[in-house]
């Protein structure tokens, strides 16, 4: 991806309603060809980026450049960012085709060539033969397709997708994001994508920015935002997180120590930078614990001891919640363990050890 | 600001907006208001006959007002919240006051219950005499209550059926159920109805002129001013005085009720399955209803007699005689249909348009447009008439006595018709798929034409009905600009009758509204049912 050309260049945009600031000085430089996602909770942002660079919104403050080119005088229909809206905004009184031929019509592109562009793309997303239905009369993924159709039959150089899946069931919505990759991929076009479902995010996109309060938070590819989110906030809204407060003792270059209430928590990751004292915040994925029910040999590093409180029967895993009494006098650290494979290890019960791998925990910086 | 510049086609079509606003509405409102001088204002209440027609107005207004939207009130509980027998056909004909002239009623209720009176005199014999302000009052009462009624149909209908049985649920039924739950809820649409009443009986110029008498009242007798006296400093004055409680009324309307009653229509409308009316509720209502009703059919029951029966009062026998009247004034009812359907096109499409920026463009002046393009609603006919007959009396607008003076009143007044309408509709479609358009390409305009407009058809349909029907049917905007050039049937009528050509005024009224249905139905049957077709 290094050294690839910016296509999108957001700088410095800032973008009020009324009192309220949605957009707080954001940069974000966006490479061609790549598929980036914008990333957060409700009301924070992200649907505000995507609508000013579709030019629906006008920046209060700050530059948007397609390329070389400033767009914040380009008037929407003038910007050749094709969008696809949560709602699909299909024409209910235009067929299939029809939605799908409107954009080329207002290009001036006629008859044959008309036909046959329409067509091909309606091929290409597996639409033939519904060309004659009217919107109402196809399924909702079929929808979310013409959307798409409509949107890429203009061969645009930026696509701009506000929650498309959103309005699909939960398989649906798997095979649809698989393909829609599949086809940014082949056209090799520039994609904005904006959602709030984490993981679509991770399994979408090549670089994700994770936006809170109108401000991006963190910006990275989805393995350093699930691995080395930087920010409580970032390892809690992407996926789930234990946080582990305390203190940082026994510094050195290898390794260092958080000490909670008395116990003590070893990290194998370098302590640079790090004082003996300060408080700290760790993380560590319920993965990444390992839990049993018989006690370990003595000899391990970081090992727990607790109570089962409750668990939920996912499937593939079983996810346990863990009380683990620290001190006598103090509420016991509470943290969430994922078991897999649950035929093989039945439903644990009662007390438990819990092992936290020293090689998985993760200093949250600036917590 | 910024991006109108980017599209001069937008821009235009917003100039050219608030110009022809300005030109055709608040021009003439200013013309009527500027006319007179100070001192014929400060004269206004040492003038004996001024301030009895002011004290008339404020008395019929408030009994008027009062009778409608208790009648309305009955009448939308019949066919919303009861098990009342007929209520379907109740509504049927609770309906049909909105579709006639409004002084058909008392032209109708004087040949029913007049001095000659079918009813009083030919069957009971009496001597009896409906006109003066007990006649004003029944006409406006049947009149006006359907708007009432229709207005809390709404508000009941919103109520949702699941509080009453939480009601009862709880152990709250009959008196008490209505008194705590139905009444509270249904309280802003009620004092919205009225208000929305008040505005029309003010401004009610056809009951009064026929059936009011010596009971004179201020449009009367502002047009009474005029016509007699040739004094139109004096209706000026008389316009003006009106002019403060109509805006109040539509202010309180619009900003106090309005908001809050928008809020309790746009829930879901659940088809509720009342539960039994107990019989001492149910009977009662059912009396009261088909007593109403009796009074509407009345109305065109006399309407039809007089147009087919020789001599009024005294010689019962069927004859066509009156029907060479019509025919005489074959051109008064052509000018009616071509006048009100011009003006109702025009009409419909700009408020469309109108309605089409006001929500989805952003552009200095929008909330002005909005107000503006509603104001019509709170200027009372005459006003307008009025105003219309001075603002384009002498060059360079030099309208009087052509079709388009008519036109052009009857196309300004009835603007928010189709306004609020479209307003309305355009709640309902999301704003995306403007948006997609010009995603794909489409400028403002574009957009409006390709996608908004053709999701607008059944607002533009239906506002073209009410503005036609309001425009066919009006006197108070046109009794001012009428000369034998460009004269309607509803003029025509008034003469007829107030001349005591009854039979003949009955049948050119009975052609009227024959021809206006034929109008609609084939306004229709063009485009008729396929605007409902779609839905978002």
């Amino acid at each position: 991806m290094s050294g690839a050309a910016v296509h999108i260049d957001i700088r410095h945009l800032t973008k009020r309603f009324g009192g309220v600031t949605a957009v707080r000085d954001v940069s974000l430089q966006i490479t061609r060809g790549s598929f980036t996602t914008l990333l957060g909770p409700s009301g924070c942002g992200k649907t505000t980026i995507l609508r000013t660079l579709a030019g629906f919104y006008e920046a209060d403050a700050g530059d948007i450049f397609f390329g070389e080119r400033r767009m914040n005088d380009v008037a929407s229909h003038h910007r050749h960012a094709a969008m696809v809206f949560q709602d699909y905004a299909l024409f209910p009184h235009m067929t299939v085709f029809e939605n799908v031929a409107y954009g080329l019509k207002i290009g001036r592109v006629r008859g044959e060539e008309l036909r046959k562009r329409v067509e091909r793309v309606l091929a290409d997303l597996g639409l033939d033969g519904l060309g004659d239905r009217m919107p109402g009369m196809i399924s909702g993924g079929q929808q979310q397709r013409v959307a798409l159709a409509r949107a890429l039959v203009m061969e645009p150089e930026i696509l701009l997708l506000d929650e498309p899946l959103s309005n699909l069931d939960a398989k649906l919505r798997v095979t649809v994001r698989a393909e829609l990759r599949q086809i940014q991929r082949r056209v090799g076009i520039t994609t904005v994508y904006v959602t709030h479902d984490q993981e679509e995010a991770l399994a979408i996109s090549d670089l994700i920015a994770v936006m809170r309060q109108g401000e991006v938070v963190q910006y990275g590819t989805p393995w350093d935002i699930y691995f080395t989110p930087k920010s409580v906030f970032v390892a809690d809204f992407v996926g789930t997180a234990n946080f582990l407060r305390g203190r940082i003792c026994e510094v050195d270059a290898q390794r260092f120590a958080l000490e909670i209430e008395g116990t003590r928590i070893r990290v194998e990751s370098p302590g640079e930078g790090l004082q003996a004292g300060e408080k700290a915040v760790l993380s560590i994925r319920p993965e990444a614990i390992q839990m049993t029910s018989a006690a370990p040999d003595g000899t391990e590093m970081n090992i727990l001891e607790g109570s089962i409180r409750t668990y939920t029967f996912v499937g593939q895993w079983v996810r346990y919640w863990v009380d683990v009494p620290l001190r006598p006098e103090a509420p016991p650290l509470g943290l969430v363990v994922d078991v897999p494979d649950p035929r093989e290890r039945g439903i644990l019960e009662g007390r438990v050890f819990l092992r936290l791998d020293p090689r998985k925990i993760h200093y949250l910086q600036g917590a | 600001m910024k991006r109108l510049l980017r599209e001069p086609l937008l821009l235009a079509t917003i100039i050219v907006i608030f110009a022809a606003l300005g030109l055709f509405v608040i021009y003439p409102v200013l013309r009527v208001l500027l006319y007179p001088a100070l001192r014929d204002f400060l004269a206004l209440p040492g003038n004996e006959r001024y301030v009895t027609a002011t004290l008339h107005t404020c008395v019929i207004v408030i009994l008027s007002t009062s009778s409608a939207t208790v009648v309305g009130f009955l009448f939308a509980y019949t066919f919303t919240r009861t098990t009342v027998p007929l209520r379907r056909l109740f509504r049927g004909i609770a309906i049909l006051p909105l579709f006639s002239p409004p002084f058909m009623i008392a032209f109708s209720y004087i040949l029913m219950f007049g001095r000659n009176g079918l009813v009083t005199y030919t069957l009971l014999g009496t001597r009896y005499n409906i006109i003066g302000w007990h006649g004003l009052w029944l006409s406006q009462t049947i009149a006006f209550f359907p708007i009432a009624a229709l207005v809390m149909e709404g508000v009941l209908q919103s109520i949702a059926p699941s509080l009453e049985y939480a009601a009862r649920n709880l152990g709250a039924s009959g008196w008490r159920l209505f008194r705590t739950v139905i009444l509270p809820l249904a309280r802003p649409g009620v004092a919205g109805a009225a208000l929305l009443v008040a505005i029309y009986v003010l401004a009610d110029f056809g009951n009064p002129v026929m059936i009011a008498g010596h009971y004179t009242v201020l449009p009367t007798e502002a047009w009474a001013r005029i016509s007699g006296w040739g004094d139109v400093t004096g209706a000026a004055v008389l316009s003006s005085v009106m002019l403060i409680p109509a805006f109040g009324l539509f202010l309180a309307q619009r900003y106090w009720v309005g908001r809050r009653q928008y809020t309790t229509i746009t829930g879901k409308l659940v088809l509720l399955t009342p539960p039994p009316t107990p019989w001492y509720v149910r009977w009662p209502l059912f009396a009261f209803c088909a007593l109403v009703s009796l009074l509407i059919l009345c109305v065109f029951l006399g309407l039809l007699a007089g147009a087919f029966s020789r001599g009024w009062g005294f010689d019962y026998t069927p004859t066509l005689k009156h029907w060479q009247d019509v025919l005489a004034n074959g051109r008064a009812l052509i000018n009616s249909l071509i006048f009100a359907a011009a003006a109702a096109i025009i009409s419909s499409l700009l408020a469309i348009l109108a309605s089409y920026l006001v929500a989805r463009k952003t552009f200095p002046g929008r909330s002005l447009l909005d107000f503006v393009a509603i104001l019509p609603a709170a200027i009372p006919g005459v006003v307008f008439g009025i105003g219309y007959s001075l603002a384009f009396n002498a060059p360079p607008l030099d309208l009087y006595g052509t079709a388009a003076i008519i036109i052009l009143s009857l196309m300004s007044w009835n603007i928010p018709m189709g306004y609020q309408t479209g307003i309305g509709r355009l709640k309902q479609i999301a704003p995306s798929l403007g948006e997609a358009a010009s995603n794909l390409g489409a400028g403002s305009l574009r957009t409006f034409w390709d996608v908004e407009l053709p999701l607008l058809k059944s607002s533009l349909v239906s506002a073209f009905v009410v503005s036609f029907i309001r425009a066919v049917t009006t006197l108070s905007v046109i009794v001012f600009l009428v000369t034998n050039r460009n004269v309607v049937a509803t003029f025509t009528i008034l003469n007829l009758a107030n001349d005591g050509y009854r039979g003949a005024a009955a049948a050119l009224t009975t052609a009227l509204l024959t021809l206006t249905c034929i109008v609609l139905a084939a306004s229709r049957l063009l485009f008729g049912r396929n605007a409902e077709l779609f839905r978002i």
